[in-house]
Protein backbone atom coordinates (compact mmCIF):
# COMPACT_ATOMS: atom_id res chain seq x y z
CA UNK A 1 0.00 0.00 0.00
CA UNK A 2 0.90 3.30 -0.79
CA UNK A 3 0.74 6.43 1.87
CA UNK A 4 1.32 10.06 0.72
CA UNK A 5 2.76 12.02 3.92
CA UNK A 6 3.38 15.59 3.90
CA UNK A 7 6.84 16.43 5.27
CA UNK A 8 8.77 19.79 6.35
CA UNK A 9 12.05 17.66 4.20
CA UNK A 10 12.09 15.39 1.76
CA UNK A 11 13.55 12.39 3.90
CA UNK A 12 10.84 9.80 6.61
CA UNK A 13 13.02 11.42 9.72
CA UNK A 14 11.69 14.66 8.52
CA UNK A 15 8.33 16.43 10.89
CA UNK A 16 5.18 15.89 9.42
CA UNK A 17 3.95 18.97 7.53
CA UNK A 18 0.67 21.00 9.33
CA UNK A 19 -0.92 21.72 5.97
CA UNK A 20 -1.20 19.36 2.67
CA UNK A 21 -1.25 21.41 -0.01
CA UNK A 22 1.14 23.79 1.17
CA UNK A 23 3.85 21.60 2.87
CA UNK A 24 7.43 21.75 1.46
CA UNK A 25 7.56 18.35 0.38
CA UNK A 26 4.79 14.95 0.40
CA UNK A 27 6.22 12.08 0.43
CA UNK A 28 4.67 8.68 -1.04
CA UNK A 29 6.03 5.86 1.09
CA UNK A 30 5.29 1.99 -0.09
CA UNK A 31 4.38 0.54 3.21
CA UNK A 32 5.99 -2.69 2.61
CA UNK A 33 9.54 -1.88 1.61
CA UNK A 34 9.45 1.97 3.25
CA UNK A 35 10.44 3.24 -0.40
CA UNK A 36 9.64 6.80 -1.24
CA UNK A 37 9.73 9.37 -3.70
CA UNK A 38 9.20 12.96 -2.71
CA UNK A 39 7.50 15.87 -4.53
CA UNK A 40 8.91 19.47 -3.43
CA UNK A 41 5.76 21.48 -3.50
CA UNK A 42 5.80 24.83 -5.24
CA UNK A 43 3.63 26.34 -2.40
CA UNK A 44 6.05 29.61 -2.36
CA UNK A 45 5.82 30.16 -5.78
CA UNK A 46 2.20 29.16 -7.20
CA UNK A 47 0.00 29.17 -3.94
CA UNK A 48 -3.34 28.55 -6.07
CA UNK A 49 -1.63 25.67 -7.81
CA UNK A 50 -0.04 24.31 -5.01
CA UNK A 51 -2.63 21.98 -3.22
CA UNK A 52 -4.08 20.83 -7.07
CA UNK A 53 -0.01 19.32 -7.88
CA UNK A 54 -0.11 17.67 -4.60
CA UNK A 55 -3.64 16.27 -5.15
CA UNK A 56 -2.23 15.17 -8.84
CA UNK A 57 1.06 13.95 -7.56
CA UNK A 58 -1.07 11.83 -4.62
CA UNK A 59 -3.38 10.35 -7.27
CA UNK A 60 -1.02 9.46 -10.03
CA UNK A 61 1.18 7.74 -7.42
CA UNK A 62 -1.70 5.82 -6.49
CA UNK A 63 -1.51 7.08 -2.91
CA UNK A 64 -4.11 5.05 -0.81
CA UNK A 65 -3.92 6.79 2.18
CA UNK A 66 -3.01 10.44 3.13
CA UNK A 67 -1.58 11.50 6.73
CA UNK A 68 -0.97 15.34 7.50
CA UNK A 69 -1.83 17.74 10.04
CA UNK A 70 -4.47 19.48 7.97
CA UNK A 71 -6.30 18.91 5.06
CA UNK A 72 -8.08 21.71 2.97
CA UNK A 73 -11.43 21.33 1.86
CA UNK A 74 -10.84 21.19 -1.47
CA UNK A 75 -8.35 19.01 -1.94
CA UNK A 76 -10.15 16.76 0.96
CA UNK A 77 -12.70 16.66 -1.31
CA UNK A 78 -10.39 15.87 -4.51
CA UNK A 79 -8.96 13.05 -2.35
CA UNK A 80 -12.08 11.51 -1.46
CA UNK A 81 -13.69 11.21 -4.50
CA UNK A 82 -10.64 9.49 -6.12
CA UNK A 83 -10.93 7.09 -3.29
CA UNK A 84 -8.06 8.46 -0.92
CA UNK A 85 -8.55 8.37 2.70
CA UNK A 86 -7.69 11.03 4.28
CA UNK A 87 -6.04 11.31 7.70
CA UNK A 88 -5.62 14.59 9.26
CA UNK A 89 -4.17 15.82 13.03
CA UNK A 90 -0.91 13.56 12.37
CA UNK A 91 2.53 14.84 13.94
CA UNK A 92 5.78 13.92 14.75
CA UNK A 93 8.25 12.21 12.74
CA UNK A 94 7.08 11.13 9.45
CA UNK A 95 8.82 7.13 9.63
CA UNK A 96 6.95 7.35 13.13
CA UNK A 97 3.83 8.56 11.72
CA UNK A 98 3.38 5.69 9.40
CA UNK A 99 3.97 2.84 11.60
CA UNK A 100 1.87 4.13 14.06
CA UNK A 101 -0.69 3.62 11.15
CA UNK A 102 0.07 0.38 9.89
CA UNK A 103 -0.44 -0.63 13.88
CA UNK A 104 -4.09 1.31 13.45
CA UNK A 105 -3.16 4.05 15.86
CA UNK A 106 -5.06 6.43 14.17
CA UNK A 107 -8.29 5.92 14.90
CA UNK A 108 -9.38 8.94 16.42
CA UNK A 109 -8.31 10.05 12.87
CA UNK A 110 -10.16 8.16 10.86
CA UNK A 111 -12.77 8.73 12.91
CA UNK A 112 -13.16 11.81 12.21
CA UNK A 113 -12.89 11.35 8.17
CA UNK A 114 -16.23 9.20 9.05
CA UNK A 115 -17.99 11.81 10.63
CA UNK A 116 -17.00 14.29 7.59
CA UNK A 117 -18.05 11.64 4.86
CA UNK A 118 -21.71 11.69 6.96
CA UNK A 119 -21.94 15.25 6.28
CA UNK A 120 -21.73 14.80 3.00
CA UNK A 121 -24.47 17.74 2.50
CA UNK A 122 -22.21 20.59 4.23
CA UNK A 123 -19.13 18.85 1.72
CA UNK A 124 -21.41 20.39 -1.34
CA UNK A 125 -22.48 22.98 0.13
CA UNK A 126 -19.06 24.08 0.41
CA UNK A 127 -17.91 23.04 -2.86
CA UNK A 128 -20.39 24.99 -4.09
CA UNK A 129 -19.27 28.28 -2.02
CA UNK A 130 -15.69 27.31 -3.54
CA UNK A 131 -16.66 27.09 -7.11
CA UNK A 132 -19.13 30.34 -6.57
CA UNK A 133 -15.87 32.38 -5.09
CA UNK A 134 -13.48 30.52 -7.68
CA UNK A 135 -16.07 31.60 -10.43
CA UNK A 136 -16.34 35.52 -9.20
CA UNK A 137 -12.03 36.04 -9.27
CA UNK A 138 -12.10 34.61 -12.30
CA UNK A 139 -14.68 36.81 -13.14
CA UNK A 140 -12.99 39.58 -11.56
CA UNK A 141 -9.92 38.76 -12.94
CA UNK A 142 -11.23 38.82 -16.71
CA UNK A 143 -12.89 42.47 -16.18
CA UNK A 144 -10.32 45.16 -15.83
CA UNK A 145 -8.23 43.69 -18.66
CA UNK A 146 -11.94 43.96 -20.67
CA UNK A 147 -13.01 47.14 -19.38
CA UNK A 148 -9.18 48.26 -21.36
CA UNK A 149 -10.18 46.56 -24.40
CA UNK A 150 -13.56 48.07 -24.29
CA UNK A 151 -12.70 51.42 -23.99
CA UNK A 152 -9.55 50.84 -26.56
CA UNK A 153 -12.27 49.74 -28.82
CA UNK A 154 -14.29 53.31 -28.57
CA UNK A 155 -10.88 55.09 -29.27
CA UNK A 156 -10.15 52.07 -32.39
CA UNK A 157 -13.39 53.03 -34.13
CA UNK A 158 -13.41 57.43 -33.54
CA UNK A 159 -9.89 57.51 -34.62
CA UNK A 160 -8.41 54.69 -36.73
CA UNK A 161 -9.69 54.89 -40.45
CA UNK A 162 -10.91 52.45 -42.48
CA UNK A 163 -8.16 53.83 -44.80
CA UNK A 164 -5.02 53.32 -42.69
CA UNK A 165 -6.12 49.65 -41.88
CA UNK A 166 -6.64 49.22 -45.78
CA UNK A 167 -2.53 50.26 -45.76
CA UNK A 168 -2.13 46.47 -44.03
CA UNK A 169 -4.77 44.21 -45.17
CA UNK A 170 -4.26 44.86 -48.50
CA UNK A 171 -7.72 42.33 -49.46
CA UNK A 172 -5.26 39.76 -50.53
CA UNK A 173 -7.05 36.11 -48.60
CA UNK A 174 -3.64 34.53 -47.73
CA UNK A 175 -1.83 37.76 -47.02
CA UNK A 176 -4.52 39.43 -44.56
CA UNK A 177 -5.05 35.94 -43.14
CA UNK A 178 -1.13 35.47 -42.51
CA UNK A 179 -1.50 39.18 -40.68
CA UNK A 180 -4.10 38.36 -38.76
CA UNK A 181 -2.19 34.88 -37.22
CA UNK A 182 0.68 37.55 -36.43
CA UNK A 183 -1.40 39.81 -34.72
CA UNK A 184 -3.25 37.29 -32.66
CA UNK A 185 0.27 35.83 -31.94
CA UNK A 186 1.65 39.31 -29.93
CA UNK A 187 -1.54 39.91 -28.66
CA UNK A 188 -2.13 37.69 -25.19
CA UNK A 189 -4.92 37.37 -22.71
CA UNK A 190 -8.45 35.82 -21.96
CA UNK A 191 -10.34 34.62 -25.51
CA UNK A 192 -13.14 37.17 -24.69
CA UNK A 193 -10.86 40.09 -25.93
CA UNK A 194 -9.76 38.99 -29.10
CA UNK A 195 -13.46 38.49 -29.99
CA UNK A 196 -14.58 42.23 -28.96
CA UNK A 197 -11.52 43.59 -30.93
CA UNK A 198 -12.12 40.64 -33.72
CA UNK A 199 -15.16 42.08 -34.16
CA UNK A 200 -14.49 45.93 -34.17
CA UNK A 201 -11.92 44.98 -36.62
CA UNK A 202 -14.87 43.13 -39.07
CA UNK A 203 -16.77 46.69 -38.75
CA UNK A 204 -13.38 48.45 -40.09
CA UNK A 205 -14.11 45.83 -43.11
CA UNK A 206 -11.30 43.69 -42.58
CA UNK A 207 -11.74 40.46 -43.91
CA UNK A 208 -13.24 37.84 -41.89
CA UNK A 209 -9.96 35.27 -42.79
CA UNK A 210 -8.06 37.83 -40.81
CA UNK A 211 -10.41 38.12 -37.75
CA UNK A 212 -10.58 34.46 -37.85
CA UNK A 213 -6.82 33.38 -38.00
CA UNK A 214 -6.46 36.51 -35.26
CA UNK A 215 -8.84 34.49 -32.96
CA UNK A 216 -7.28 31.49 -33.28
CA UNK A 217 -3.35 32.04 -32.26
CA UNK A 218 -4.84 34.74 -29.94
CA UNK A 219 -5.05 30.94 -28.16
CA UNK A 220 -3.07 28.81 -29.67
CA UNK A 221 0.27 30.45 -30.37
CA UNK A 222 1.58 32.59 -27.24
CA UNK A 223 4.81 34.70 -27.92
CA UNK A 224 4.01 36.37 -24.46
CA UNK A 225 4.37 32.92 -22.85
CA UNK A 226 6.58 31.86 -24.84
CA UNK A 227 9.64 31.52 -21.95
CA UNK A 228 7.40 30.25 -19.71
CA UNK A 229 6.29 27.21 -22.01
CA UNK A 230 10.39 26.68 -23.06
CA UNK A 231 10.88 26.31 -19.03
CA UNK A 232 8.32 24.05 -18.67
CA UNK A 233 8.22 21.53 -21.76
CA UNK A 234 11.36 22.51 -23.49
CA UNK A 235 12.75 25.00 -26.38
CA UNK A 236 12.31 22.27 -28.85
CA UNK A 237 8.40 21.12 -28.12
CA UNK A 238 7.61 25.53 -27.22
CA UNK A 239 9.31 26.41 -30.44
CA UNK A 240 7.68 23.69 -32.67
CA UNK A 241 4.54 23.90 -31.42
CA UNK A 242 3.85 27.61 -31.42
CA UNK A 243 5.42 27.74 -35.00
CA UNK A 244 2.96 25.10 -36.49
CA UNK A 245 0.09 26.75 -34.81
CA UNK A 246 0.80 29.70 -36.22
CA UNK A 247 0.97 28.06 -39.68
CA UNK A 248 -2.07 25.85 -39.07
CA UNK A 249 -4.23 29.48 -38.30
CA UNK A 250 -3.72 30.40 -41.81
CA UNK A 251 -5.87 27.45 -43.39
CA UNK A 252 -7.80 27.03 -40.62
CA UNK A 253 -9.06 30.52 -40.76
CA UNK A 254 -9.81 30.17 -44.91
CA UNK A 255 -11.38 26.95 -44.39
CA UNK A 256 -13.81 28.38 -41.96
CA UNK A 257 -14.63 31.24 -43.82
CA UNK A 258 -15.10 29.23 -47.09
CA UNK A 259 -17.13 26.69 -45.47
CA UNK A 260 -19.62 29.32 -44.05
CA UNK A 261 -19.77 30.88 -47.30
CA UNK A 262 -20.46 27.88 -49.04
CA UNK A 263 -22.99 26.68 -46.22
CA UNK A 264 -24.32 30.32 -46.43
CA UNK A 265 -24.75 30.22 -50.08
CA UNK B 1 12.95 11.32 -6.69
CA UNK B 2 10.92 14.64 -8.17
CA UNK B 3 11.81 17.33 -6.25
CA UNK B 4 12.53 19.48 -8.45
CA UNK B 5 10.82 22.84 -7.19
CA UNK B 6 8.64 24.12 -9.96
CA UNK B 7 10.11 27.55 -11.21
CA UNK B 8 7.41 28.40 -14.31
CA UNK B 9 4.48 30.50 -12.00
CA UNK B 10 7.30 32.93 -11.55
CA UNK B 11 8.07 33.48 -15.47
CA UNK B 12 4.25 33.33 -16.26
CA UNK B 13 2.22 36.84 -15.98
CA UNK B 14 1.47 38.36 -12.86
CA UNK B 15 -2.55 37.85 -12.05
CA UNK B 16 -1.43 40.31 -9.33
CA UNK B 17 -4.61 42.88 -9.35
CA UNK B 18 -2.27 45.45 -9.72
CA UNK B 19 -0.71 44.59 -12.94
CA UNK B 20 -4.18 44.10 -14.09
CA UNK B 21 -5.06 47.45 -13.66
CA UNK B 22 -2.27 49.21 -14.94
CA UNK B 23 -3.72 48.55 -18.35
CA UNK B 24 -7.22 50.12 -18.12
CA UNK B 25 -5.68 52.79 -16.09
CA UNK B 26 -3.78 53.84 -18.93
CA UNK B 27 -6.31 53.85 -21.17
CA UNK B 28 -8.29 56.23 -18.66
CA UNK B 29 -5.38 58.41 -18.79
CA UNK B 30 -5.16 58.22 -22.51
CA UNK B 31 -8.93 59.63 -21.86
CA UNK B 32 -8.33 61.75 -19.82
CA UNK B 33 -5.86 63.60 -22.06
CA UNK B 34 -8.23 63.39 -25.00
CA UNK B 35 -11.04 64.80 -22.95
CA UNK B 36 -8.98 67.89 -22.16
CA UNK B 37 -7.65 68.40 -26.26
CA UNK B 38 -10.01 66.90 -28.44
CA UNK B 39 -13.37 66.76 -26.17
CA UNK B 40 -15.90 65.80 -29.04
CA UNK B 41 -14.02 63.22 -30.64
CA UNK B 42 -12.93 61.43 -27.12
CA UNK B 43 -16.65 61.90 -25.87
CA UNK B 44 -17.66 59.58 -29.72
CA UNK B 45 -15.13 57.02 -28.49
CA UNK B 46 -16.60 57.09 -24.95
CA UNK B 47 -20.08 56.68 -26.68
CA UNK B 48 -18.53 53.53 -28.74
CA UNK B 49 -17.16 51.71 -25.34
CA UNK B 50 -20.77 52.37 -24.15
CA UNK B 51 -22.21 50.39 -26.84
CA UNK B 52 -19.64 47.79 -27.15
CA UNK B 53 -20.52 47.33 -23.12
CA UNK B 54 -24.07 47.45 -23.96
CA UNK B 55 -23.56 44.32 -25.92
CA UNK B 56 -21.88 42.06 -24.08
CA UNK B 57 -23.43 42.50 -20.75
CA UNK B 58 -26.10 39.29 -21.36
CA UNK B 59 -23.30 37.40 -22.62
CA UNK B 60 -21.03 38.10 -19.89
CA UNK B 61 -23.78 36.93 -17.38
CA UNK B 62 -23.89 33.19 -19.23
CA UNK B 63 -19.97 33.32 -19.42
CA UNK B 64 -20.60 33.63 -15.55
CA UNK B 65 -23.60 30.86 -15.21
CA UNK B 66 -21.13 28.34 -17.86
CA UNK B 67 -17.98 29.23 -15.59
CA UNK B 68 -19.69 28.32 -12.32
CA UNK B 69 -20.85 25.32 -13.84
CA UNK B 70 -17.23 23.98 -14.72
CA UNK B 71 -15.64 25.25 -11.99
CA UNK B 72 -18.92 23.28 -9.81
CA UNK B 73 -18.21 20.02 -11.51
CA UNK B 74 -15.27 19.72 -13.26
CA UNK B 75 -11.86 19.52 -11.21
CA UNK B 76 -8.34 20.33 -12.76
CA UNK B 77 -7.39 16.74 -10.82
CA UNK B 78 -9.74 14.95 -13.12
CA UNK B 79 -8.54 17.21 -16.30
CA UNK B 80 -5.01 15.88 -15.75
CA UNK B 81 -6.08 12.29 -15.34
CA UNK B 82 -7.43 12.93 -18.80
CA UNK B 83 -4.28 14.25 -20.13
CA UNK B 84 -2.87 11.05 -18.88
CA UNK B 85 -4.37 8.78 -21.22
CA UNK B 86 -1.59 8.14 -23.36
CA UNK B 87 -1.46 8.60 -27.53
CA UNK B 88 -3.72 6.42 -28.63
CA UNK B 89 -7.81 7.68 -30.23
CA UNK B 90 -9.36 7.47 -26.45
CA UNK B 91 -6.11 9.07 -25.55
CA UNK B 92 -6.14 12.22 -27.78
CA UNK B 93 -10.09 12.59 -27.52
CA UNK B 94 -9.76 12.67 -23.41
CA UNK B 95 -7.14 15.34 -24.27
CA UNK B 96 -9.55 16.96 -26.86
CA UNK B 97 -11.59 16.88 -23.66
CA UNK B 98 -9.33 18.34 -21.25
CA UNK B 99 -8.03 20.94 -23.38
CA UNK B 100 -11.54 22.51 -23.87
CA UNK B 101 -12.67 21.88 -20.18
CA UNK B 102 -9.78 23.42 -18.95
CA UNK B 103 -10.22 27.31 -17.28
CA UNK B 104 -7.71 29.94 -15.75
CA UNK B 105 -4.58 31.06 -17.76
CA UNK B 106 -2.27 28.68 -19.12
CA UNK B 107 0.80 29.16 -17.23
CA UNK B 108 -1.12 27.71 -14.19
CA UNK B 109 -1.39 24.57 -16.48
CA UNK B 110 2.43 24.51 -17.15
CA UNK B 111 3.87 22.96 -14.03
CA UNK B 112 1.13 20.00 -14.33
CA UNK B 113 1.68 19.78 -17.93
CA UNK B 114 5.68 19.27 -17.39
CA UNK B 115 4.86 16.73 -14.14
CA UNK B 116 3.09 14.73 -16.40
CA UNK B 117 5.68 14.81 -18.96
CA UNK B 118 8.23 13.55 -16.60
CA UNK B 119 5.48 10.80 -15.89
CA UNK B 120 5.68 9.61 -19.24
CA UNK B 121 2.41 11.17 -21.58
CA UNK B 122 4.09 11.90 -25.14
CA UNK B 123 4.00 15.58 -26.71
CA UNK B 124 0.76 14.50 -28.67
CA UNK B 125 -1.53 14.96 -26.02
CA UNK B 126 0.13 18.00 -24.90
CA UNK B 127 -0.20 19.97 -27.49
CA UNK B 128 -3.61 18.79 -28.31
CA UNK B 129 -4.77 19.87 -25.09
CA UNK B 130 -2.84 23.42 -25.55
CA UNK B 131 -4.48 23.63 -29.01
CA UNK B 132 -7.60 23.27 -27.63
CA UNK B 133 -7.42 25.19 -25.30
CA UNK B 134 -9.12 27.48 -27.90
CA UNK B 135 -12.34 26.07 -27.35
CA UNK B 136 -14.11 28.06 -24.55
CA UNK B 137 -17.47 26.80 -23.55
CA UNK B 138 -18.18 29.43 -20.73
CA UNK B 139 -17.35 32.07 -23.55
CA UNK B 140 -19.52 30.56 -26.87
CA UNK B 141 -22.38 33.20 -26.15
CA UNK B 142 -20.21 35.93 -26.49
CA UNK B 143 -19.10 34.85 -29.41
CA UNK B 144 -21.92 33.83 -30.46
CA UNK B 145 -23.43 37.25 -29.91
CA UNK B 146 -20.90 38.51 -32.24
CA UNK B 147 -20.57 36.08 -34.92
CA UNK B 148 -22.94 33.69 -34.89
CA UNK B 149 -23.57 30.21 -34.27
CA UNK B 150 -22.65 28.98 -37.75
CA UNK B 151 -19.01 30.19 -37.89
CA UNK B 152 -18.92 29.35 -34.75
CA UNK B 153 -19.72 26.08 -34.83
CA UNK B 154 -17.66 25.60 -37.93
CA UNK B 155 -14.53 27.38 -36.24
CA UNK B 156 -15.09 24.89 -32.95
CA UNK B 157 -15.25 21.35 -34.97
CA UNK B 158 -12.19 22.72 -37.24
CA UNK B 159 -10.27 23.75 -34.21
CA UNK B 160 -10.78 20.68 -32.80
CA UNK B 161 -9.29 18.40 -36.00
CA UNK B 162 -7.06 20.88 -36.00
CA UNK B 163 -5.91 20.31 -32.95
CA UNK B 164 -5.10 17.01 -33.50
CA UNK B 165 -2.66 18.06 -36.85
CA UNK B 166 -1.37 20.21 -34.90
CA UNK B 167 -0.20 17.53 -31.86
CA UNK B 168 0.64 14.98 -34.57
CA UNK B 169 3.40 16.89 -36.37
CA UNK B 170 4.75 18.08 -32.83
CA UNK B 171 5.14 15.05 -31.59
CA UNK B 172 6.74 13.36 -35.57
CA UNK B 173 8.92 16.18 -35.65
CA UNK B 174 9.89 16.61 -32.29
CA UNK B 175 10.92 12.91 -31.98
CA UNK B 176 12.81 13.36 -35.64
CA UNK B 177 15.01 16.31 -34.09
CA UNK B 178 15.34 14.19 -30.81
CA UNK B 179 16.15 10.80 -32.96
Amino acid sequence: MKIAISTERADLASNVADRFGLSPYLLVVDTQTMDFKALANPRALSRPSAGVQAVVFAISEGVEVVLTGYCGPAAYDQLVSNGIKVITNVSGIAEEAIKKYKAGGFSQGLAVEEEKEQTTRYVNRGTLVRALRSSVRQFANILPIMIGVVLCIGLFNAFVSTEALASIFSGNVVGDTLWGACFGSILAGNPINSYVIGAALLNHGISLFAVTAFIITWVTVGLVQLPAEIASLGLRFALLRNALCLVLAVPVAILTVMLLNFIIG
Amino acid sequence: MSTEKSQESKRGVSQSPKYMLIFPLLVLVIYGVLFLLIPEQAMVALKNSGKVCLNILLPLALVFVVMLALNLFVKPAQIVHLLGSGANIKGILLSVAAGIISMGPIYIWYPLLKDLREKGAGNMPIAVFLYNRAVKPFLLPVMIVYFGWLYVGILTVLTVLASVVSGYFVAMLAKRKTG
